[in-house]
């Protein structure tokens, strides 16, 4: 379990997060939405124990992100860029691999492998595993990130070193460059994650998808919890348009998959801008491909 | 292909290489020697058995000359082959090196001080012969923070930040190197400005021990921190995440590789590109793992100085080329191909 008590982040003056407490629910996935500069990439920091709040205090189960050490931590908990680019030619299995590093010492086991192979087969890359990862697409790079990220806290039988609510999943805007397959592909795979008993945190801007996928829905404004809801299909209107500063017009009852929201800006003030709806995406199922 | 050995294989592979050309840069000289000869020299040498005196001279070449010159080569060739592999690593770029980021020149500079005006300082004995190396090493670790810091100032290393920055650096020891050396009196001036290109002739035991003794304690520190160097390959955020602490990892790093550097340049004199061209032939030959790269950028440092040093011996023979001379014309070419692939792959990147 990770919970963040009365957390606050000052940076060049400015309170980025204002006394922010959450707590992110065991074994369920975690969806942080807000506009940009809400706060959420330090939020998201802050969690994963890569920057100490100014104030507050950062738990992991019964004990403090502060007290752990990072290899600890890097045992707890992965983290899903959005966009790694190794800065040398890497085979795919070798950035896979590399989420096993804080398990073994000089060498990988054959554990260590086998699991490299497993999550290779999850996301669906097991026959492009040697191939030089700078030569893929963009999404099949962050299928291979995913995979990456999932090696880091795979738990198994054979091997338990915990329990696997404990194990948490950060996902900071890991489809912001996606194409729809690849968006609900990952977002499918942390699903399934979930379904396993692992903890999802993720960080996400479309709100369609928000919806789709969280079993529990934080709203960030200005650094500040603006609403918080275990029913994130009943998000009222006039907190998305208040904080997203938009129209917003509820499509449908939840229930389908895709959209439940379409969204336009104000009023006359911004007429020279084309009227932009986010209704048109999604519409498949939410389980991974391959 | 090598491509489809292991990792074990091509290490064997390069040591054999490196057997190779020590044999040669040891035959090979104003002075040439028969492998059967060689073994007499060296089993003398040992107290095994005794030689005529008709052979003295060619002994004395051989155990005072060419064997400590062998050694020292070797040596130097491993710390510039480990070194630039490394700061590639801390830097993530191919581009670095000791030359470029600063570190040889900021030793040229540290050491050129003691010898135009630490004269007295550098006397003949233990302690004094030392005070070249620490100077260099200040000198060094100065300068190669300075441009690590100037570089990473945008969380990323950025690669015109990074050019700028170590020419800006290099420009400055540059200035104070040739400032001294126009203030020395001969024979130092000639000194500073023959060492500005790198040599081997002045090669003693004392260097060769000084180097080695160095050189092998901050390789095995630096030996632990494979498996880090390749998770730092992802970046210093996903490496944070993945419980490596990319600062605490480049101080140690960074510190390690400029006192070797620092040594050998002490005793040899700027050498450039070489710490370029390893890594990056390795990288090519077989793999970037730096489970790979560390054992093979030392073997293979250490085998391509000693074939640059022959050809250096005998291309002018009986006069011999510096050798960062050699090491500047097969270097600067691979320097800009891999610069113009960088400049490519970055366009292709965002566009």
């Amino acid at each position: 379990m990770v919970e963040l008590r009365s957390v606050s982040c000052i940076a060049g003056g400015v309170r980025i997060l204002d006394d922010v407490s959450v707590r992110f629910q065991p074994g369920a996935f975690n969806v942080i939405v807000g506009p940009n500069g809400a706060g959420k990439s330090t939020l998201l920091r802050v969690a994963t124990g890569l920057r100490a709040p100014d104030a507050g205090t950062v738990h992991y189960g019964d004990r403090l992100a502060s007290e752990l050490s990072m290899l600890e931590l890097a045992r707890a908990r992965a983290v899903l860029s959005q966009q790694v680019l190794p800065a040398f030619p890497l085979p795919a299995e070798d950035v896979v691999l590399a989420g096993r590093s804080p398990h073994y010492g000089m060498l990988p086991t054959h554990r260590d492998l086998e699991i490299v192979s497993e999550v290779l087969d999850l996301v669906g890359m097991a026959s492009r595993r040697r191939q030089s990862y700078a030569t893929l697409s963009g999404g099949e790079q962050q299928k291979v990130q995913l995979a990456r990220v999932l090696a880091q806290i795979w738990s198994d039988t054979a091997n338990d070193d915990g329990d696997i609510a404990g194990k948490v999943l950060f996902l900071d805007e890991p489809t912001a460059s996606l194409d729809v397959h690849y968006q609900l592909h990952v977002l499918g795979v942390a699903a399934m994650l979930r379904d396993r008993g692992y903890t999802v945190v993720a960080v996400l801007h479309d709100l369609n998808r928000a919806v789709q996928f969280a079993d529990h829905l934080m709203v960030l404004s200005n650094g500040r919890l603006a609403y918080e809801t275990a029913r994130p299909e009943d998000v009222p209107v006039e907190v998305l348009e208040r904080v997203f500063d938009v129209r917003a017009r509820r499509l449908r009852d939840a229930g389908g998959d895709g959209a439940y929201w379409s969204f336009a800006l104000h009023d006359a003030s911004d007429r020279g801008v084309s009227r932009r709806t986010d209704s048109q995406s999604g519409g498949a199922p939410a389980t991974p491909r391959d | 292909m090598l491509k489809a050995l292991s990792f074990g294989r091509v290490q064997w592979l390069l040591a054999i290489g490196l057997s190779g050309a020590l044999l040669l840069s040891a035959a090979v000289g104003a002075f040439s020697f028969t492998p059967a000869a060689m073994v007499r020299h060296i089993a003398h040498a040992l107290g095994w058995g005794a030689l005529s005196t008709s052979d003295t001279l060619a002994r004395n070449v051989f155990q005072q000359l060419r064997l400590p010159r062998v050694l020292l080569t070797a040596l130097t060739g491993a710390v510039l082959g480990v070194s630039g592999t490394v700061m590639q690593g801390i830097f993530r770029n191919p581009i670095v090196e000791p030359g470029l980021v600063g570190t040889s020149a900021g030793a040229a500079f540290g050491a050129s001080l003691v010898f135009v005006y630490g004269g007295a300082l550098a006397a003949p004995t233990v302690i004094g012969s030392l005070v070249v190396p620490v100077m260099a090493f200040i000198g060094a670790l100065a300068a190669t923070a300075l441009v690590y810091r100037l570089a990473t100032r945008f969380e990323k290393v950025d690669v015109i930040t990074l050019l700028l920055a170590g020419i800006a650096v290099n420009a400055v020891c540059a200035a104070g190197t040739g400032f001294l050396s126009f203030v020395a009196r001969d024979p130092q001036a000639r000194n500073i400005t023959f060492w500005s290109l790198g040599t081997f002739t002045t090669a003693t035991w004392r260097g060769v021990l000084l180097v080695g003794t160095v050189f092998i304690p901050c390789y095995a520190l630096t030996l632990r921190d494979a498996k880090a160097l390749n998770v730092l390959m992802l970046g210093e955020d996903e490496a944070a995440y993945l419980g490596v602490d990319p600062r605490r990892l480049v101080r140690r790093l960074l510190v390690l590789n400029t006192l070797m550097v620092a040594v050998a340049t002490a005793m040899t004199g700027v050498i450039a590109f070489l710490g370029l061209v390893v890594p990056h032939m390795l990288r090519r030959m077989r793999s970037s793992d730096y489970r790979f790269l560390l054992p093979a950028s030392a073997l293979f440092g250490a085998a391509l100085m000693s074939v640059i040093d022959v050809v250096a011996r005998v291309i002018i023979r009986p006069a011999e080329l510096p050798i960062g001379v050699i090491t500047a014309i097969v270097g600067a070419p691979v320097f800009l191909a891999i610069l113009l692939r960088q400049e490519r792959d970055g366009v292709a990147r965002h566009g």
